[in-house]
């Protein structure tokens, strides 16, 4: 197998905003590969740092320690002084507001980074027919832009970015201007784009949905932190932190302390107020440490009868059930614990009924419990 | 390294050094003149405080103080009342003819202050004015009603040349208020009079005073009246003191630049003031971006009383006027329209002025210094802005306020202040039309910041974040994506520099020279001469080539950017 190649690393990334007693630390060493040819999405909340490390690597805003690297060459770094301008990157960019500028036509807009460099017209023709095609807008080369609608300005913008065959291409929340039916295509085209072209490309979001649904990879990052990178596979089934199985989809949290740690295809077993349930452990637990176990809701499976010779069973009270058309979404009453639970629609759910939750240990995730400070909890699975 | 001595920071610097040698070296060379015996150069010349004690111990200073304010507030009241009256009609009532009032009070806009001056004498005189001549003859009086060289007359003047600068201020303080927060008003409950009383007037007090104080730092520093008016009638203010202090033989520049810091210092007072009260202003947020309608009042029979008075008003400030520079532009000698009168009509005061030799060079420098000082206001401006509102390179605020103390200098005190400065520095320029173009480009910089300031601030960052994405340059980002993104901000910018700057003459008047005239002050020298009708023709001709630059601006600003 050939080794991997990365395309953008990023070392120990170190940024402040603002000056004196305002001064922010806004990035706190965040490093990271992002693999050549992959769809790399930064991930978390508003204020996170995701956008500022995207525009770390654009250039348009100038940590104040780390190492930055495209395809190979050193763009910044602080101990040697070395500081790349934008305009000297080999990036294409896709900004929140698409910034099309409104003076210039399609066209023109498409053209600029190639008439920067003062190509050829020929070529300049040719490369900005391409890719209008590319991106479905041949046709409307002489529109002024300010006659487009959302969408069509966003493919200008992806037409601008891509004209001159970046290295990478940096996209900072492009879709989240666009009303929730276009952007729900858009996710799919955008993915389909990507893979036509081959460009290693930046996606930033902080919509978990359009994050699974788009990316080869997610780091997912919380003030300022990088808290874990991975497939959206992995990282929604076997989240490693509290953060991450909570701010991608929806969880239950259950407290715990380990009592037996498990390990290699064995499960570990925590106490809970429950009783003992068995979890796949996460690294970082110890035997005797205080531990979450977090449980999706759609893998609670619900029983009338108490089952039979099944591990981690507990008994609940259905508090709330709400239909939604494919699955009825209940809250259930373990004790002093409310689950939330998604059950097959068939399976009529009445409050106030008594039920057995079926908890999969293979569906459990054991993860420590301290997580990473200032973690709003009311924010987590909103 | 390679970074600090390219195209960017070669422009970024040469551009703060440009505005601080303009603002900020006159400013020094002022107060470093007003404390020596003579002109630098002259040998003997040593520190004093002469100067002041002469200008502070001169027995007629305190009345030249009490007139300049007297002169100062009373414009201020007359004019704040007929352009808040006049806004409040346009905006928030249903007076008839309402749309053509929003024109008409704007008209006085591009008639230069000397030219408005010149008409109300025309009006006004007790033996040549127009009205005092009809009036006498009408109600059979002995001696004339009116008399314009007064305090009363002299503020009646400048308070019509100043109004539409009310007016325009008040209709977007009245415009821009959101109704709603009225409407709550009266949903709770309380009458339309205490609604005005207790949630109107509030919020307007901000913009009712910056206007006011607007109107002072106005009054305060208009020389026009003043000298046209006030130095006849032997009614000194501030600026007239300098103008005579430097024009007298041998010109004293020590007592004229005591003088001017002295009325600096009033003048940066009041700008002071109305800083500290814009920003006020900004707080109460009023004005939220929303396209407010604003709530009109339905005047019911008193909406007649309302158009009435509006259009006498108009016919006041603006008929008038205008009517009798075109009918002393077009007789022989100056007379009360009669048949006689009108039976003798003649082009040859417009024959004798497009033949006047000096005329045609002020013509050229005034076309000159007022489309290459708006050009280059608006350029230098357009990057002061770029520092000021995109970068954040530091000292960006100390390059901004640098950018706005020549809105503090009245044209008389700047026009001391480089007369210092060119008399001083070894750059011969004194004299020549070049030191006049500094002259303009210093006054008219903060109107040039003002206007690029607002449209850059509309610019969303990205859309230069995109240019740098993109591989241009800074240089290709400013020309190619900045400046015709500016462009509204620039063109509007524009067309108010260059009519402001061809009508210029209270700075004009202490630095030109006989091959550096320019239009007002040949009209200010034939006035002098008593040669009326040749001096209207001339404000005619003034005025159709202002109205001809502003529309050709407009034209090219539409093609070259993006319509507004």
């Amino acid at each position: 197998m050939a080794e991997k190649r990365y395309m953008v690393q990023i070392e120990s990334l170190e940024k402040y905003f603002g000056e004196d007693r305002e001064r922010v630390h806004v990035l706190k060493g965040i490093s990271l590969d992002i693999p050549e040819g992959s769809l790399y999405t930064f991930l978390g909340p508003s204020g996170c740092g995701k956008t500022t490390t995207l525009r770390c690597v654009a250039g348009l805003e100038r940590p104040e320690r780390g190492k930055i690297s495209i395809d190979g060459k050193t763009v910044f770094a602080s101990g040697e002084r070395v500081y790349i301008p934008t305009n000297k990157r080999p990036i294409g960019m896709v900004f929140q507001s698409y910034a099309i500028w409104p003076h210039m036509t399609v066209f023109e807009n498409v053209a600029y980074p190639l008439t920067i460099h003062r190509r050829p017209k020929s070529e300049v023709k040719q490369k900005v027919e391409g890719v209008l095609k590319v991106v479905g807008l041949q046709g409307l080369e002489d529109r002024p832009s300010p006659k487009l609608s959302g969408g069509q300005q966003q493919r200008v913008a992806f037409a601008r970015a891509l004209v001159n065959q970046p290295k990478v291409m940096l996209l900072d929340e492009p879709l989240s201007n666009l009303d929730a039916k276009l952007r729900e295509q858009m996710r799919f085209e955008i993915k389909a784009l990507q893979r036509q072209v081959n460009i290693t490309t930046i996606y930033v979001t902080h919509d978990q949905a359009e994050a699974l649904a788009i990316s080869d990879q997610i780091a997912v990052m919380h003030a300022g932190k990088l808290i874990e990178v991975g497939t959206p596979h992995q990282l929604y089934s076997r989240p490693k932190r509290k953060f991450t199985a909570t701010f991608l989809g929806l969880t239950n949290l259950i407290e715990g302390k380990i009592v037996e740690l498990g390990g290699d295809s064995k499960p570990g077993r925590m106490e809970t107020k429950r009783g003992i349930l068995s979890f796949i452990p996460a690294t970082g637990l110890a035997k005797g440490q205080p531990a979450v176990l977090s449980i999706r809701p759609e893998h609670i499976q619900v029983h009338k009868e108490k089952p039979q010779g099944l591990d981690n069973v507990v008994e609940g009270t259905v508090k709330e059930a709400v239909f939604m058309g494919d699955a009825y979404h209940c809250q259930i009453a373990v004790g002093d614990v409310l689950l939330r639970v998604h059950t097959h629609p068939f399976l009529s759910m009445n409050p106030g009924e008594k039920v057995y939750l079926h908890l999969d240990p293979q569906s459990c995730n054991g993860l420590p419990a301290e997580d990473v400070e200032g973690v709003d909890e009311s924010m987590l699975g909103a | 390294m390679s970074r600090f001595f390219n195209s960017q920071a070669l422009i970024l610097i040469g551009c703060s050094l440009f505005v601080f040698y303009l603002a900020g070296v006159p400013l020094v060379m002022l107060l470093y003149g007003s404390v020596r015996s003579a002109p630098i150069g002259e040998p003997g010349a040593t520190f004093t405080i002469q100067n002041y004690i002469k200008a502070y111990f001169d027995r007629e200073f305190y009345l030249l103080f009490w007139n300049s304010i007297k002169y100062a507030f009373g414009t201020t009241v007359v004019s704040f009342l007929i352009g808040t009256y006049l806004a409040w009609i346009s905006e928030r009532t249903n007076t008839p003819l309402k749309k053509v009032f929003i024109v008409m009070a704007l008209i006085p806009f591009i008639i230069p202050g000397i030219l408005s001056t010149i008409a109300w004498i025309l009006l006004l005189s007790p033996k040549i004015g127009l009205i005092n001549l009809v009036v006498k003859e009408l109600l059979g009086l002995e001696s004339a009603p009116f008399n314009i060289y007064s305090m009363g007359g002299m503020v009646w003047a400048e308070a019509i040349h100043l109004y539409p600068l009310v007016f325009l201020l008040m209709s977007a303080a009245f415009r821009n208020m959101d109704t709603s927060l009225e409407e709550a008003s009266l949903t709770a409950g309380s009458s339309t009079f205490t609604t005005f009383r207790r949630v109107t007037l509030p919020l307007m007090r901000p913009a009712m005073f910056s206007a006011l104080l607007i109107m002072f730092i106005r009054g305060i520093e208009a020389f026009e009246v003043p000298a046209l008016v006030g130095v006849p009638a032997r009614i000194s203010v501030f600026t007239t003191k300098i103008f005579l202090a430097i024009h007298q033989f041998p010109s004293d520049f020590g007592l004229a630049g005591a003088y001017a810091v002295t009325l600096l210092a009033i003048s940066t007072a009041g700008v002071l003031l109305y800083q500290r009260v814009t920003r006020k202003e900004e707080s109460y947020a009023t004005v939220t971006g929303k396209g407010y309608r604003p709530r009109v009042i339905d005047l019911g029979g008193w909406k007649y009383v309302t158009c009435i008075s509006a259009s006498l008003i108009f016919f006041l400030a603006v008929v008038l006027p205008v009517f009798v520079l075109l009918w002393s532009s077009f007789i022989p000698y100056y007379g009360v329209p009669s048949r006689e009168l009108m039976a003798k009509l003649t082009l040859s005061n417009y024959k004798y002025i497009l033949n006047y030799p000096l005329a045609l060079t002020a013509f050229k420098n005034s076309f000159y210094l007022s489309v290459g000082s708006a050009t280059l206001v608006m350029l230098l401006t357009s990057v002061i802005a770029w520092i000021t509102v995109k970068s954040k390179i530091p000292g960006r605020i100390f390059l901004d306020n640098m950018a706005f103390i020549p809105i503090a200098m009245p044209g008389i005190v700047l026009g001391v202040s480089l007369i210092w400065v060119y008399l001083t520095l070894p750059i011969p320029i004194y004299g020549t039309i070049w030191v006049l173009l500094l002259a303009y480009i210093t006054k008219f910089m903060p109107y040039g910041i003002r206007a690029a300031s607002a449209s850059m601030i509309q610019i969303n960052k990205e859309l230069e974040e995109a240019s740098f994405a993109s591989g241009g340059t800074w240089f290709q980002t400013f020309r190619k994506v900045i400046l015709p993104l500016l462009m509204p901000g620039f063109v509007a910018g524009w067309i108010y520099i260059s009519i402001i700057s061809l009508r210029e003459l209270s700075t004009s008047i202490l630095l030109y020279s006989y091959n550096s005239t320019v239009l007002s002050i040949m009209a200010f020298d034939l006035w002098e001469g008593g040669q009326y009708t040749y001096v209207c023709a001339l404000g005619v001709l003034m005025v159709l080539l202002l109205v001809a630059m502003a529309y050709i601006a407009r034209q090219l600003g539409a093609r070259i950017g993006i319509a507004d």
